[in-house]
């Protein structure tokens, strides 16, 4: 188990106006990657995945599913995480429906590469979520559950959102082209590589 | 785990690409929509659009003059990083457009994504000791070697350079473009804090 990050005691606070800007760009950020994704049909992991997989099945818009699939996780994080950080959870998971009903009709892609769009994807989102988690925001959903389930059990929450990614894919598997799932895998590892070099509370001190 | 207060060679890397990446991607979105923006890569759009020859090779020739201030004024380690994220820059933009393209793009959307983006990929130029060059660094050599504030420089650049786009260009494409600019303005004058983001 690798040793905790050390993080500084002395920290230079956001105010609310650089916090909603932050968590403004950031997710304006996460849904224009988003729509590199719907365009070409592929896949993410985490909650948004699922989202994915279900709208694609069903037929159902991205907004709606992605709306109501976080509405169990909001019931674990008011017990486990508290009131604020739910509160921030619903308004950004709800933004980012909103904003995806309306996003990809006002930048409607022609040519799009897959390879160069999943990569787009990855790097894009990735910066959107810096964006997000450096201003104490959250999309909710799984990572919400793997909290709980490392306070339970001490079962690395990590390893819990791996594995959920782990099933997901393989059920991407059965039901999608097999291209379309490495596509997707693709952009998937490009955005935690993006996450895991750039998230440090060591370094971007702010609380 | 690397130092919290320097970026390892690799991590340099990784921000340089995607900071050149997503500046080529706000390249492309203006381009698309015809618009121009302020600094050298304004200018080097602006001579783009009247003398047809493309972005990138204009960016890189018109900011080789600039590099030599750079290096006297600044270090070499900003010239080679800030040479860098120029020449991925005009690779990279170049070869962008084969790879994707919009089939409409609402200006205001376009002009406000342009912003977005463009200053996100500044700050993390910025961020690992980089820069897109030109204006900046002679902005910066002037303040050294006179007093005469970098700010300063750049403003007036940038006034001469929309100056001469209000003459050239539509009034539209030129408040699109505008309000393009101001948006990459807030967004580094908000963000880039040396004391919230440590490493050097």
């Amino acid at each position: 188990m690798p040793a905790p990050l050390p993080i500084p005691t002395h920290t230079v606070p956001h105010s609310k106006l650089e916090d909603l800007q932050g968590l403004g760009i950031g997710i304006f950020a996460t849904t224009v990657a988003l729509s590199f994704l719907t365009h070409l049909g592929l896949l993410t992991g985490q909650t948004a995945g699922l989202a994915l997989i279900i709208s694609y099945m069903t037929g159902y818009s991205f907004s709606w599913v992605f709306f109501l699939i976080n509405i169990p996780f909001y019931a674990f994080a008011w017990s486990r995480l508290g009131p604020e950080f739910t509160i921030k959870s619903v308004i950004c998971v709800t933004t980012v429906s909103v904003l995806m009903a309306y996003v990809p009709d006002l930048m409607p892609f022609g040519d799009l590469n897959p390879i160069f769009g999943t990569i787009a994807f990855g790097i894009i989102c990735g910066l959107g979520l810096l964006g997000v988690f450096r201003h104490k925001g959250s999309l909710g959903g799984l990572g919400v559950v793997a909290l709980i389930i490392q306070d339970k059990t001490g079962f690395r929450a990590g390893l819990v959102q791996l594995i959920a990614d782990g099933v997901l894919f393989s059920v991407a598997f059965l039901l999608f082209p097999a291209e379309t799932v490495l596509y997707s895998l693709l952009g998937a590892a490009v955005l935690n590589g993006v996450i895991a070099f750039n998230h440090r509370r060591d370094r971007y001190i702010s609380d | 785990m690397t130092d919290a207060n320097k970026h390892s060679p690799i991590e340099d890397a990784q921000g340089l690409i995607i900071g050149s990446s997503m500046m080529s991607f706000s390249v492309l979105i203006l381009t698309h929509l015809g618009l121009i923006t302020g600094q050298t890569a304004g200018l080097a759009i602006l001579i783009s659009y009247i003398t047809g020859y493309p972005f990138g090779a204009v960016f890189f020739v018109i900011n080789l003059p600039f590099y030599w201030l750079g290096y006297k004024g600044i270090g070499l380690h900003f010239v080679i990083k800030t040479f860098i994220a120029v020449g991925l820059l005009s690779v990279i933009s170049s070869a962008m457009p084969n790879y994707i393209s919009f089939d409409m793009l609402d200006p205001l959307a376009g002009a406000l994504l342009f912003g977005l983006i463009a200053g996100a990929g500044l700050i993390i130029l910025i961020r690992h000791g980089a820069s897109l060059g030109g204006i900046g660094i002679l902005a910066i050599y002037l303040q050294d070697k006179t007093g005469f504030r970098a700010g300063w420089t750049q403003l007036i650049f940038d006034g001469l350079l929309f100056l001469v786009a209000f003459f050239t260009l539509d009034t539209a494409i030129v408040v699109y473009s505008f309000l393009g600019a101001a948006i990459v303005n807030v967004v580094i004058g908000i963000n880039h804090r040396r004391d919230r983001y440590i490493a050097k």
